[in-house]
């Protein structure tokens, strides 16, 4: 008890969450009389995962994009369709991020690469200020339900090393699981965006606008294809996905458009690269630490105390929310993913919950906690970026923030919105 | 050679050996599919290598964010504290780190040690301990990292 109480005050007082993780881990074992090389044993599993190869390559593709011009024409090419629409300007952002998102594996990427763009154009075309800064900054993190989003294959590594029961499931079930309930997040935005503005002048659509925007955007047009139908259709492993999307992202970029130099090529890569080893040293040490929290039984126990006072679905689900949402607000969703797996998806499988399903609740909660206030990261992101002081960040993202959990909502008490397309 | 020079010397090195990780993992997975598909055939080696590469981009990774202050923390706290608090928060955090940064390259050596007397094979025939010795050498970069930022603190980024 005490040592806990510890480990949530060294978290809190800022100390790296590798090392809070891995010290719960020595505590657990050394408490337990195993050798302390059992954590290196443990997190060494990291050489046993050939999925984790996806990681790397996906977040190296993305920084290359988010570093060349692929943003900007990502914003031509959406306005060229959607711009003429009232709130269209609106709709261009929410859709451009969701994409780059996506893409570049939710990592805070999108607001900076994306909200230099879209912020001074929606100025322009005369958006209020608060709902222009409340749009890209809870846009920024839409999109992490699509496939490859590294939370999205993250959840699928920790589940099936977990190996606690519950239906079986593949990270196809899971691309597929994000499908819908990724949309519903969009429509409900984009609903909101058109219903805010829809007083504003409409333009008028223009197909030579759309014909250039396309012609200009004609090398990453191929892009989602070879990903989405790579992957969906089953004729790429997600890591051979992951190294096609790299190779080809970075001949274009590097060498047919010329748009990232040799030379910068190296700090783009270790940029990239520090993401990356930051997410899988934290999955490596959790690897030891859910061991020890397996060996101790400690899913169980919780799992005994929650049942004796919940006994139903759904006073169980609305539980898992709150607790999220809090969660959520003071950890980032890597982190979150190594932490609270382990710990909460054995007792939502003992509630019958479907482990594809709680993995969508436990993504779309987290997505909120990105600009839920205290911490919330997009907000400092946001309020460095566009220079307005975090409070007021609070303030324009308020409106977003209900509306995507009223999406949280439906996705948690309506599973077949996330199970209906894997055909579960 | 002075120490600034070493030191920037080996940050290159950390840089240049990530790239290159990157690039090999890259080209092995590429050829792999290439393999498959055009010749129904592929290099046995070639999977566990690119597992190894994987271990490598962690550790390195990590010892490059751990230069930069970019792992992943609650950052709560050091937003509000005071100018003099803040400093001795980012000494007692770092040394903590670095404690237990220095335990697991004890671990990892004895590790390292282990493997090498039941003469495990990693791949072709590289014997497993000389890949596995990126765990000590990480963890023991990033334990002598945090001691320093301990004992020299940098001051609040402007924001």
């Amino acid at each position: 008890m005490i040592t806990t109480l510890i480990l949530i005050l060294m978290a809190l007082l800022g100390v790296p969450l590798f090392v809070v993780i891995v010290s719960a881990a020595i505590v657990g074992f050394y408490q337990a009389e195993i050798d302390l090389v059992a954590v290196i044993i443990e997190f060494y599993r990291l050489a046993e995962m050939p999925i984790l190869l996806a990681i790397p390559l996906f977040s190296f593709a993305g920084y290359l994009l988010s570093e060349s011009q692929a943003p900007k024409r990502l914003v031509a090419f959406t306005e060229a369709f959607l711009g003429w629409a009232p709130g269209g300007l609106a709709m261009v952002s929410i859709l451009a991020c969701a994409l780059l998102t996506a893409l570049t594996g939710a990592s805070g990427v999108t607001i900076v690469a994306l909200g230099a763009l879209l912020y001074p154009a929606m100025a322009q075309a005369g958006y209020k200020e608060n709902f222009n800064l409340g749009l890209i900054t809870s846009a920024g993190s839409l999109g992490l339900l699509f496939a490859p989003a590294l939370p999205l294959i993250l959840y699928a590594i920790i589940a099936q090393q977990l190996n606690v029961g519950g239906k079986p499931f593949t990270l196809d079930d899971m691309f597929l699981a994000g499908i819908l309930p990724g949309l519903l997040m969009i429509v409900m935005l984009v609903i909101w965006s058109y219903w805010k503005n829809r007083h504003q002048a409409r333009t008028s659509f223009s197909w030579d606008k759309a014909r250039e925007a396309m012609w200009q955007a004609k090398w990453e047009l191929p892009l989602p294809f070879i990903i989405l139908g790579g992957i969906y259709s089953g004729y790429f492993a997600i890591s051979e996905a992951a190294a096609v999307t790299a190779l080809y992202v970075l001949l274009i970029e590097v060498f047919v458009l010329k748009e990232i130099t040799l030379k910068r090529l190296p700090d783009i890569t270790r940029d990239s690269m520090i993401l990356v080893g930051g997410i899988l040293i934290i999955l490596g040490v959790s690897l030891a630490s859910t061991n020890v929290l397996i060996d101790g039984g400690i899913p169980n126990k919780i799992f005994a105390v929650i049942s004796a006072h919940v006994t139903d679905k759904l006073t169980f689900l609305t539980l898992l929310l709150l607790f999220l949402l809090l969660l959520g607000a003071i950890l980032d969703i890597f982190s979150a993913l190594v932490l609270m797996v382990p710990l909460l998806l054995p007792i939502a499988i003992g509630y019958g919950i479907d482990p594809v399903h709680f993995g969508i609740i436990f993504l779309a909660t987290m997505q909120l906690g990105y600009f839920t206030p205290p911490v919330g990261m997009n907000l400092f992101i946001a309020s460095y970026r566009f220079n307005k002081p975090v409070m007021q960040l609070y303030q324009a993202t308020l409106p977003f923030f209900f509306i995507l959990l009223l999406s949280v909502l439906i996705i948690t008490y309506w599973p077949a919105l996330s199970l209906g397309l894997s055909g579960r | 050679m002075s120490e600034n020079r070493l030191v920037r010397v080996l940050q290159r090195f950390e840089d240049g050996l990530l790239v290159s990780i990157l690039l090999s993992m890259l080209s092995l997975a590429f050829a792999q599919i290439v393999m498959r598909n055009l010749f129904n055939s592929g290099m046995v080696w070639s999977e566990p290598l690119i597992k190894i590469l994987v271990l490598w981009t962690a550790l390195l990774g990590a010892m490059v964010a751990t230069r930069n202050h970019n792992h992943i923390n609650i950052d709560v706290l050091s937003r509000f504290l005071p100018p003099r608090l803040h400093t001795a928060q980012q000494r007692l955090i770092h040394a903590i780190s670095g404690i237990v940064c220095m335990l697991l390259a004890w671990e990892s050596l004895r590790f390292v040690v282990l493997e090498w007397e039941e003469e495990n094979i990693a791949f072709a025939s590289v014997p497993a301990w000389i890949p596995e010795l990126i765990l000590p050498i990480g963890f023991f970069s990033m334990a002598m990292r945090y001691l320093l930022h301990s004992l020299h603190p940098h001051k609040r980024p402007v924001t």
